[in-house]
C-alpha cells in the first residue's frame, strides 16, 4: 500500500534521513522504533508531505505522492497525527472534529467516522463543547488522532502518540490503533516506547541515525538479543 | 449647546460609526488571519469609490446597486493582491515583518499613483443618486439617508460575516486557519485558497463600504489616507485581527468623533479620537476585544 523507496530528507542542509525504504501493507500495524534524533519523526513528514524529500520516492496505492502538497496528500487518504498533534487549540473539541470531515463536506455520511470514534474514546463524547485546549494531554492526543480518523483515512501516522500521557491512557491509546486496524485501516506509528509498540505491531523497523538499521516481523525483533539489550533495556 | 443638538450629533456619529466598522472589518480580518497588517486597504477603499463613481457616470447605475458588483470585484482584486504579492512576501527568509509591510505599503503607492495617472487627481463625486443628500427624519433627530444606509448595510454586513464564521465550512476553515495556519493540511485544507479568500473577504468588505462612501464623499487618488487611518485606529482599539471588535471599536470611534466636534473647534474634531486610542492603549494594549 505505502511504498517508501531510499528517500532522503534534510533540515537546513544537515540529513535527517538518508537512504530510509519501508514497506506498509493493507491493514498491517508497523512500528518504527529507534531512539531520539533516528529519523522517525522526519520519516513520517517527508511521507505526510510536511517535509520534502531531497531524494527517493513515496508512492501510495500505485500514485506517487512525493513532492505533492501537504493537503493534497491528506486528500489522498493519509491521516498525519504528528508529535505536537496540532489542534486547534481555541475552537470546541465539536469544531475540531467537524474541520477533519472537512474534504467529506459534501457527503451526506460525513459524520460517519463518528461513530467510531466516540466507541474508541468515550469521553470526547462529554467535551464536545469544550475548547480543545481545556483538555488533558491524553484527552488532546485522542481528540488528534479522531480528527485524523473524520479524515477518512486509508493510512493512519501516528508520531509519538504516547508522548507526555499518563500511563494508564497510552495503554487506552495502544488498544484504540489495534481497533482502528480492526476497522480496516491501516497504521503507521512512531514509538519510543518500543514494548508496548512491538505489541500491537505486525512489523517494525529500527532506524539509527537517519538509516534503517533492522526490520522484521514484531514478534522476531522483540526477541532478537541485540534489540532487548540496545532498546529494550533487558 | 442643546440636548437636541447633542441627540443630534451622536446620532450621525453612530451611523458614521458603524460605516468606519465596516471599513475597518476587512483590515481586522485579514490581521487575525494571518498577522499581515495590509497597509493598502485604504487604496482598496479608494479604488471602490472609483468603480463606484465610474459605474454610475458610464453606466448611470446607482451606488446602491452597484454595491454587490463593487464588493465581488474588490473581491477578486483582494484574493489578486494576495496570490500575486503578499504570497510571496510572506516566504521572506528573513526580516518577514519588514518585507510584509513594504510590500504592502509599496502596493498602496503604486495603487494611488496608477490612480492619479489613470483617474486624475480631481475631486470627483457622484452627483445624483437615490440616496445623496436626502434625510429623514426620526423622532426629531435628521439623519443623513446614505449614512443611515450605509449604517444598515454594516450591520447587514457583519451579520453576514459572523453566520459566515462560525456556521459554515469555509467560516470554520478560516478559523482553523487562523488559528494554526500550519495544520490546515492535516485535515485536507490549502491554507492558500484560505488566505486567498480572507484577501478577497476582507476587501468585498471594505468595497461595500466604499460604494456607500462614493454618495457622500469626494473621490480622489488619495481619499483612501485618512479613512484607513482611522481604520487602523479603530481596529487597534476593538483588538487587533477581532473583527468583530473592529464593529465595537467602529462605533466608539464615530461616537468620540462627534463628540468631540461638538466640544472643540472643527479642525480639532480628530484629536478625540487618537486621544482614546492612546487611553486604550495605555490601558489595555490588546485592545478593548482583543485576546491575546
Amino acid at each position: 500500500m505505502l511504498s517508501v523507496r531510499d528517500v532522503t530528507t534534510a533540515y537546513r542542509g544537515l540529513v535527517a534521513i538518508s537512504g530510509v525504504s519501508i514497506e506498509v501493507a493493507k491493514g498491517e500495524i508497523v512500528c518504527v522504533a529507534g531512539a531520539n534524533g533516528a529519523g522517525k519523526s522526519t520519516l513520517l513528514k517527508s511521507i505526510a508531505g510536511a517535509e520534502r524529500p531531497r531524494g527517493g520516492s513515496v508512492t501510495f496505492d500505485g500514485v506517487r505522492i512525493d513532492g505533492l502538497a501537504q493537503h493534497l496528500i491528506t486528500a489522498h487518504g493519509i491521516a498525519f497525527v504528528p508529535e505536537n498533534r496540532r489542534l486547534f487549540p481555541r475552537l470546541s473539541v465539536r469544531d475540531n472534529l467537524r474541520l477533519g470531515s472537512y474534504l467529506h463536506r459534501g457527503a451526506a455520511d460525513r459524520e460517519a467516522p463518528l461513530r467510531l470514534v466516540f466507541e474508541l474514546f468515550p469521553r470526547l463524547s462529554e467535551r464536545l463543547a469544550q475548547r480543545a485546549e481545556t483538555l488533558s494531554g491524553g484527552e488532546q492526543q485522542m481528540l488528534a488522532i479522531s480528527r485524523a480518523l473524520m479524515t477518512r483515512p486509508r493510512l493512519l501516522m501516528l508520531d509519538e502518540p504516547s508522548q507526555g500521557i499518563m500511563p494508564k491512557l497510552v495503554d487506552e491509546i495502544f488498544a484504540a490503533v489495534k481497533r482502528i486496524r480492526d476497522a480496516g485501516m491501516t497504521v503507521l506509528i512512531v514509538e519510543q516506547r518500543m514494548a508496548e509498540c512491538l505489541d500491537i505491531a505486525d512489523r517494525a523497523y529500527i532506524l539509527q541515525t537517519g538509516r534503517v538499521l533492522m526490520q522484521d516481523t514484531a514478534a522476531a525483533i522483540k526477541v532478537d538479543p541485540d534489540v532487548r539489550k540496545a532498546y529494550l533495556g533487558l | 449647546m442643546t440636548a437636541e443638538t447633542i441627540i443630534q450629533s451622536l446620532a450621525s456619529g453612530l451611523l458614521m460609526g458603524l460605516l468606519y466598522g465596516l471599513i475597518a472589518a476587512g483590515l481586522a480580518l485579514i490581521f487575525g488571519l494571518m498577522d499581515v497588517v495590509n497597509f493598502a486597504h485604504g487604496e482598496f477603499l479608494m479604488i471602490a469609490m472609483y468603480a463606484t463613481f465610474f459605474l454610475f457616470a458610464f453606466f448611470a447605475l446607482d451606488p446602491l446597486l452597484a454595491a454587490p458588483l463593487v464588493a465581488a470585484s474588490l473581491f477578486v482584486l483582494g484574493a489578486m493582491v494576495y496570490l500575486l504579492v503578499v504570497r510571496f512576501a510572506m516566504r521572506a527568509k528573513a526580516n518577514a515583518g519588514m518585507v510584509q509591510i513594504f510590500s504592502t505599503f509599496g502596493l498602496a503607492i503604486v495603487m494611488r499613483g496608477l490612480a492619479q495617472y489613470f483617474f486624475t487627481p480631481d475631486y470627483r463625486s457622484v452627483t445624483h443618486s437615490w440616496l445623496g443628500g436626502k434625510t429623514v427624519s426620526v423622532a426629531g433627530v435628521f439623519l443623513p439617508e446614505p449614512q443611515l444606509v450605509g449604517a444598515l448595510v454594516s450591520i447587514a454586513a457583519f451579520a453576514a460575516l459572523y453566520f459566515f464564521i462560525h456556521r459554515t465550512d469555509f467560516g470554520r476553515a478560516l478559523e482553523a486557519t487562523r488559528e494554526d495556519a500550519g495544520a490546515v493540511a492535516l485535515v485536507g485544507i490549502d491554507k492558500n485558497r484560505v488566505f486567498a479568500l480572507g484577501w478577497g473577504l476582507g476587501a468585498a468588505l471594505v468595497g461595500l463600504a466604499g460604494a456607500i462612501m462614493a454618495t457622500f464623499f469626494y473621490i480622489y487618488p488619495d481619499v483612501g489616507a485618512s479613512f484607513a487611518l482611522i481604520a487602523y485606529v479603530t481596529v487597534a482599539l476593538g483588538g487587533f485581527g477581532s473583527v468583530f471588535g473592529a464593529f465595537a471599536g467602529g462605533i466608539i470611534v464615530g461616537l468620540v468623533e462627534a463628540a468631540t466636534a461638538l466640544a472643540l473647534p472643527p479642525s480639532l474634531k480628530s484629536i478625540g479620537i487618537y486621544a482614546v486610542y492612546l487611553l486604550v492603549v495605555f490601558i489595555r494594549p490588546r485592545g478593548l476585544f482583543g485576546s491575546i
